[in-house]
């Protein structure tokens, strides 16, 4: 099963939605052979919401699947870059649809 | 004086009361922890304020105060009478320290400053004593390590190694915010984020820290520094700094002690810059043969100490944190719970309200003049929220009488232990509220009272046995409301008031008659004759040359009244009755030829019309009951005749009944009491004046004395054989209605 | 919000925070501060005293843990109290950190600029 699914989470990545996070990222890892994340609408992220983004790809690793966020808002993209995760999240950063966002 | 100062003075005094208040309770229940949690909860925000208002005597003497009061209340000091009385006497010293503050004096002055090292003294003798090994659990006992980067001014790089703790975002904190704060140390030129600890998806606990950072820090903060931004997780997350120029060998150590897997660890190491790959290999690979000899430890064992492990105490930051003080610009509080108010911004709001009462009485008989119907009622409606806003105005200046009540714990406690009396004091209707102005000036009559009954009232324990009563004496403090009055009450059980020896005295003292007959009450009263004394010795407690007329003169200054009830043998009771408040009352309009006067409501009890009242009687019958009445006019010397029909206005004051004869009935009326002027301050039957809406001054009428004249000039009517001392007074009118008993 | 039964204390921090541009919510002890939560008030921290009357520093922490809006919040604690066990025990309850009283304006804005998110 290589199916193509885009996930796209509204909330903010953070403490308060971890837990209901963490189930919605794993489904969505589960239902997709291929995952791709929008995060644009991510207003905040913090050590939480790092953590299930690790997990993700970790997951993703181990099941032999991908998952790629292929949507950054401003504040995961410096998130992501502060804790110098870019390599480790494998994606690309700077995504000009995520920029115009 | 800044804002800040004046605040922490007033809350100082308020925690020195309820340190007064439990110091005083302890003695009694010297086991009570909350108690005594409270008394050192209140020495404690005094000397916690102190040192935001850099007020640095109270702070130093507080210090030692607090230190003692921790003893005790970790139970490592028994409560001990001395103990209190020391205690007592820091918190007096105490309050004399924040006196000094507030008249802004630099610092006590030398007198002062010795007593309070003597006070300091014995606290110090108290905890070292006594407490022994307690007092030197209050020194902080952290271990201090020498921190071997501290204060090194550095270009290159520190390298921070920190794995969180598993509950750190349950404490509400968040890894990168650390990191974040490093980065305004300085620069962060390389950062790994160690993720490793992370389980696989069905262990993992989302709100569960697993991270982990090797960070290179270009700083020239101090290692003191960069710890004190881990202090709040020291204990949980598991932290090494390397200070800059480490050698090669620090690091491998470090790599060895962190949990990750060492070659992942190097490189990352290499990534952040610290090492270099070739360090590296050769490092790991010199360790790895170290390991496989023996003796391993002995070439690593330097490493300890120069590296800066979990131990090191941060207790110098913590140290230089105490001693500093806060620095305070500009003040502007906004407290949403409790505003603190300065009493003349009060004052003049309970001074404009008044005026708003008198300007819409003035427009409301305008409009009830014009008969137009709509602005009538615009105006009433105006009026009722004026009266809201009035009774809202006077709200914020009602305080409970329980403060002024329990001062007198402490008096009652001095005071018995200096006669070697027992006493206890009971104090009730603590709740009860009065105008804040009231009750300032309530404080010197009360304490009058209070000592002439520990003084005089409660026998010596022997006489107490003897007749039968328990040794302990009790006096007892109560108030409560009633009817628009506040009513405080002092009694004893003591022996109650002599009244042969009383009548004695006054006969002695040329106050009455020998011949004349006098009530019980009466005599009672004739204590607060002025120059009446019946203690032949002088105590040094109630004989300061005041005298309990000097009480009565007091009360009769806040339009109230004193009265003494005794049973020999039993006990005497005072007490006072006071108006509410001083400012505002609500007063019921009448008319007496062209002149107005007001009778508070409080007092009217009903309104009777009344054709022809025969003139030569003073009392008239009220359904069966005789109710002797006063002319207004006749006391007045009014011009003019009165009409065919006159209206009774019956009043009441303590008790009694009496009547005022006016020609007409006006209705009620909002007034505000403009006092007399000192002109007219001996003038009785007159409580103060108001100015009408027409603009014409009412006088206001003292409702209390003038139930004194009539109910009294009656007696004397009805029973010609007693001398009235009063009548005199009538006579010349209204001139001195208390002289008379 | 700030939760102190020192009026010298919310004055002197509220004036300190004020200036810096934060909007400080007061409270003068526990019980009013719980009001205010259970009314659902937003608050981005909690600076609180420990040794107050009637609910303490470490009840009220725990009682603010317990309510879902708050549970991740910064708390806090000011203390005098150099003893560590003290610290511990509110940590325990759920609090971020402390504040040694009294701190320098420097001292409180730092603090409070760690463990904001």
């Amino acid at each position: 099963m290589t199916r193509s699914h885009k996930l796209t989470l509204s909330d903010d990545l953070t403490i308060y939605h971890a837990v209901e996070q963490k189930k919605t990222l794993l489904a969505g890892l589960a239902a997709a052979g291929d995952l791709k994340l929008d995060l644009a609408q991510v207003s905040e992220i913090d050590t939480a919401g790092l953590q299930l983004l690790i997990l993700l790809k970790k997951e993703a690793r181990a099941a032999g699947k991908r998952v790629s966020i292929v949507a950054h808002s401003k504040a995961v993209r410096s998130a992501i870059e502060f804790c110098n995760l870019a390599a480790e999240l494998g994606d690309p950063l700077v995504d000009p649809a995520a920029d115009a966002a | 004086m800044d804002e800040l100062t004046s605040v922490y003075i007033q809350e100082s005094r308020e925690q020195l009361a309820e340190m007064e208040a439990g110091l005083l309770r302890l003695e009694q229940e010297p086991d009570d922890a909350d108690n005594i949690n409270a008394i050192f909860r209140a020495a404690h925000t005094i000397k916690g304020g102190s040192g935001v208002v850099e007020c640095h005597f109270i702070e130093a003497f507080t210090h030692g105060v607090e230190n003692l009061l921790d003893v005790l209340r970790n139970g490592k000091l028994a409560v001990s009478g001395a103990l209190a009385t020391l205690l007592l006497e820091c918190c007096d010293h105490m309050g004399r320290l924040v006196d000094v503050l507030a008249a802004q004096s630099p610092e006590p002055d030398a007198d002062l400053a010795a007593r309070g090292d003597a006070l300091s003294e014995r606290v110090r003798a108290n905890l070292a004593g006594e407490a022994g090994q307690a007092s030197l659990a209050l020194v902080d006992s952290d271990d201090e390590v020498e921190s071997p980067g501290g204060g090194v001014v550095t270009t290159d790089s520190w390298h921070i190694s920190v794995r969180f703790g598993r509950n750190l975002l349950r404490g509400g904190m968040d890894s990168l915010s650390f990191i974040r704060y490093l980065a305004s140390l300085g620069e962060i030129i390389g950062i790994e984020t160690i993720a490793d600890a992370i389980p696989a998806a069905e262990e993992m606990d989302p709100e569960s820290c697993y991270l982990g950072f090797e960070i290179r820090l270009q700083t020239k903060a101090s290692k003191a520094d960069i710890e004190k931004v881990f202090d709040f997780v020291r204990d949980e997350c598991e932290l090494r700094i390397l200070p800059p120029h480490s050698k090669v060998a620090d690091y491998l150590q470090l790599i060895k002690e962190l949990p990750e897997d060492s070659m992942r660890l190097g490189e990352m190491l290499v990534r952040c810059g610290a090492l270099t790959q070739a360090e590296v290999d050769h490092g790991l690979l010199a360790q790895n043969v170290l390991a496989a000899s023996a003796d391993a430890a002995e070439p690593l064992a330097p490493l300890g100490e120069i590296l800066i492990g979990n131990k090191v105490v941060h207790k110098e930051i913590v140290d230089a944190a105490v001693a500093k003080q806060a620095q305070v610009g500009d003040k502007k509080a906004r407290d949403s719970q409790l505003v603190r108010v300065h009493a003349d911004k009060l004052d003049q709001l309970i001074d404009l309200v008044g005026e708003l009462v008198i300007a819409g009485a003035s427009a409301n008989m305008l409009a009830i003049k014009s008969r137009q119907s709509e602005l009538v009622e615009t105006t009433s409606v105006l009026s009722r929220l004026v009266e809201s806003i009035r009774d809202s105005a006077l709200q914020l200046r009602m305080v409970q009488i329980g403060d002024t009540f329990t001062r007198f714990n402490r008096v009652v406690r001095d005071v018995s232990k200096d006669l070697g009396k027992e006493i206890e004091l009971v104090i009730s209707g603590a709740e009860t509220e009065l105008d804040k102005t009231v009750v300032e000036k309530i404080g010197d009559p009360l304490m009058h009272l209070v000592r002439n009954s520990l003084d005089h009232g409660i026998e010596p324990a022997a006489l107490r046995l003897a007749r039968g009563k328990p040794a302990c004496g009790r006096v007892s403090l109560n108030a409560y409301h009633d009817s628009g009055i506040i009513v405080i009450e002092v009694a004893d059980d003591g022996g109650g008031l002599n009244r042969d020896k009383i009548r004695a005295k006054a006969i002695e003292r040329e106050l009455i008659g020998a011949g004349d007959t006098l009530s019980d009450k009466e005599i009672n009263n004739l204590i607060f004759e002025p120059g009446f004394s019946t203690v032949d010795k002088v105590s040094n407690l109630s004989g300061r040359g005041v005298g309990m007329d000097v009480v009565r003169r007091n009360i009769l200054g806040l339009r109230g009244t004193v009265e003494v009830a005794s049973s020999e043998g039993q006990g005497a009771t005072f007490t006072i009755r006071l108006p509410l408040t001083l400012a505002i009352i609500d007063g019921f309009l009448v008319g007496v030829g062209k002149s107005s006067y007001v009778i508070p409501l409080d007092s009217v009890v009903e309104c009777i019309e009344h054709k022809n009242l025969s003139g030569d009687r003073d009392f008239l019958n009220l359904r069966g009951e005789a109710l002797p009445f006063v002319r207004l006019r006749e006391l007045f010397e009014s011009e003019g005749h009165a009409p065919a029909r006159e209206s009774i206005v019956v009043v009441q004051f303590a008790g009694r009944r009496a009547g005022i004869v006016v020609d007409q009935l006006m209705g009620e009326f909002q007034t505000v009491i403009k006092p007399l002027g000192r002109m007219f301050a001996n003038l009785r039957g007159i409580g103060g004046s108001t100015i009408l809406g027409s603009g014409e001054v009412a006088l206001i009428l003292d409702v209390a004395a003038l139930v004194n004249i009539v109910t009294r000039s009656e007696e004397a009517r009805l029973l010609p054989n007693r001398h009235a001392p009063a009548s005199t007074a009538l006579a010349s009118n209204l001139s001195a209605v208390q002289s008379g008993r | 919000m700030l939760v102190d039964d020192s009026a010298t204390i919310l004055l002197s921090i509220s004036s300190i925070l004020g200036k810096a541009g934060y909007t400080v919510e007061k409270a003068a002890n526990a019980e009013l501060a719980m009001g205010k939560f259970n009314a659902g008030v937003k608050i981005d921290l909690l600076i609180t005293d420990l040794n107050m009357p009637g609910m303490n520093g470490i009840e009220l922490i725990t009682e603010v843990r317990k309510l879902p809006a708050y549970k991740f919040v910064p708390i806090l604690f000011l203390t005098t109290e150099s003893q560590q066990a003290r610290k511990m025990e509110a940590k325990a309850a759920g609090a971020s950190g402390w504040i040694v009283k009294p701190a320098t304006a420097d001292e409180l804005l730092n603090t409070i600029k760690l463990v904001l998110k």
